[in-house]
């Protein structure tokens, strides 16, 4: 719960992290540790592959080879 | 040690008078820049938005170069030279070295300001942001400028000398933390910007005063790149360290790997002034082995370290959240975040919009074949207005929310408010960059006063959805300024009338 004014950061600092919690996800790779981000990694490589190719087919249209 | 320390009760960091009153003036500088900067950007897109075409042509590119210098140069070194003290003194729990030196240097960057700021507002500086030779301003405003950037070299210097001084009086344990490993590329990459605005502005000024003849247009272009560029990259590399450390304060996110994240800021140091390059890609004076070399292979390894980024920052923030028992499926890392913070949702929003928008954008537009159909369209500002706009800026408000209650010791006022403006903020730039990049595919020119061409003896046509997105720019461009309207009124209310800071019922 945040207090009026002040970042929840402040008010209501996060956890500290346990040590058997760290020692366990140390044991697995970054992928597998976090799941969620290397999802959107790869939503990010999709948007940057199609505005990439687009703007390929753009430029191809303006200098036709032939 | 000199000087007086007083120990933060939320963080138990010792916190240098002088830093904290370093940090303070800083800050407020750069909220006043932004004001500036943020009404004759409002100024500026009525004047785009044919519908409405607000401004006289000369008004226009006058408002168009103050918009530039005052958002792009006093406003974000500014509130970089803040994040200097703030990464050295305040998070090493040490003293700053030579106050007295950053007071001098504070008072010469205003002093520079404000006569870079008179000659623009007088018009003896329509020269735009770039001031490409053979534009010429008053030699007062090159002055200003030199002055303006001793001054944040000087404080670059400081900064380096508070590393040093924390090292040797022990004032922490380990390696120094990743934020300030973050700030001191920042600021190695700053002494690059600043002596290539040196060996640039200094015989421009001179060739203002008539002491020599002329400056190669060319050459200039190419120097001036160095700083006008690599000064965008200070802010990269400040904005991703206040994502590691907004990450920490808000949901105790941790660092995946230290030596990966640390190894991203050396590429940075390494390879970005050399993506200066991209600039000049349609420049028929350089030849294409130099641009490809500097665009297709150093600004890649450029882009590599802000995709690494773009990855730990967010794996930081889930494995953070997942260790504290947040498990459940891909996502509930991010649905159960403190969104209601405004510091955690800036922080979210600056990484998507710059990597998502501003990120593709840049590096499409880098490869020098594309760059020629996006080269001076408002592709261009829709890439930057991503990158420094909704990426640094939106750090910055996000970190400032932060600063006003540790530093400033005070509530953040119209917190309801302040809840909010990030969301109007990054809602408001994503359309903006978003329609500003549509439009420039249609081939709107960027820096046009009348793109109907009125009175002109030809005639161009765009399509007709041109009308269509320039309006939405204009919606999301109004949105984005109540936004940056509600940060002013937050950040100015909270720290000169705001309530003293109380926590657990005691004032602090």
């Amino acid at each position: 719960m945040s207090m009026h004014g002040v970042p929840r950061g402040i008010t209501n600092p996060p956890q500290p992290i346990s040590p058997a919690a760290a020692a366990q996800a140390e044991e697995q790779h970054a992928g597998a540790q976090t799941p969620g981000t290397l999802v959107l990694v790869f939503v990010f490589l999709a948007a940057f592959m199609l505005y990439y190719f687009v703007n390929w087919k753009l430029l191809s249209f303006l200098w036709r080879i032939g | 040690m000199n000087g007086q320390f007083r120990t933060c009760p939320v963080t138990g960091r010792q916190i240098h008078a002088q830093a904290e009153s370093l940090i303070k003036v800083n800050a407020v500088a750069a909220t006043v820049a932004l004001l500036i900067g943020g009404i004759t950007a409002v100024l500026v897109l009525l004047t785009r938005w044919q519908v409405v075409h607000l401004l006289p042509a000369t008004w226009f590119y006058r408002l168009l170069t103050i918009h530039g210098m005052t958002m792009l140069i006093f406003f974000i070194l500014f509130f970089e030279m803040a994040i200097l003290y703030f990464a050295s003194a305040v998070l090493l729990n040490s003293r700053v070295a030579t106050p007295r030196l950053g007071w001098v240097s504070f008072w010469l960057m205003v002093l520079g300001a404000v006569m870079v700021e008179w000659n623009m507002f007088t018009g003896k500086a329509d020269v735009l942001f770039t001031s490409y030779v053979p534009l010429k301003a008053n030699s007062w405003y090159y002055l200003g400028v030199i002055l303006f950037a001793v001054g944040a070299l000087l404080v670059v210097g400081i900064f380096f000398g508070t590393l040093v001084i924390a090292k040797r009086e022990k004032t922490y344990t380990g390696s120094m933390p990743l934020v300030t490993f973050g700030a001191a590329t920042a600021a190695i990459i700053a002494v690059i910007t600043l002596g290539h605005g040196a060996a640039i502005y200094i015989p421009t000024y001179l060739w203002s005063l008539g002491v020599i003849k002329s400056v190669d247009p060319e050459l200039y272009r190419l120097v001036w790149w160095g700083l006008g560029h690599s000064s965008q990259q200070i802010n990269v590399a400040a904005m991703v360290s206040v994502w590691y450390l907004l990450g920490a304060l808000t949901i105790g996110s941790v660092v995946l790997n230290e030596k990966v994240s640390r190894s991203a800021f050396v590429l940075y140091v390494l390879f970005i002034s050399m993506a200066s390059a991209h600039h000049l890609l349609v420049d028929p004076g350089f030849g294409p082995a130099w641009k490809v070399w500097n665009t297709s292979y150093a600004m890649y390894l450029a882009v590599l370290a802000s995709m690494v980024h773009g990855f730990t920052v967010p794996a930081g923030l889930e494995l953070g959240q997942r260790l504290r028992g947040l498990t459940k499926g891909l996502f509930e890392w991010l649905r159960k975040a403190p969104w209601d913070d405004p510091a955690f949702s800036s922080m979210i929003f600056s990484i998507i919009i710059f990597g998502f928008v501003g990120g593709i954008t840049g590096v499409t537009f880098g490869t020098e074949q594309i760059n020629i159909i996006a080269h001076n369209t408002l592709r261009v500002p829709g890439h930057f207005h991503a990158t420094v706009v909704a990426g640094t800026a939106l750090a910055f408000m996000g970190l400032t929310y932060y600063v006003i209650p540790l530093i400033f010791r005070k509530q953040v006022a119209f917190w309801p408010l302040a809840k909010l403006q990030p969301y109007l903020f990054a809602g408001g730039m994503l359309l903006f960059s978003v329609a500003m990049t549509f439009a420039g595919t249609f081939g709107v020119p960027r820096r046009h006063y009348d793109i109907s061409f009125t009175q002109a003896p030809f005639d161009i046509e765009f399509s007709p959805a041109v009308d269509v997105v320039m309006a939405i720019m204009a919606i999301g461009g109004l949105l984005a300024a109540v936004g940056g309207g509600i940060y002013i009124l937050v950040t100015v209310w909270s720290v000169f009338f705001g309530k003293p800071l109380e926590l657990g019922g005691k004032r602090i």
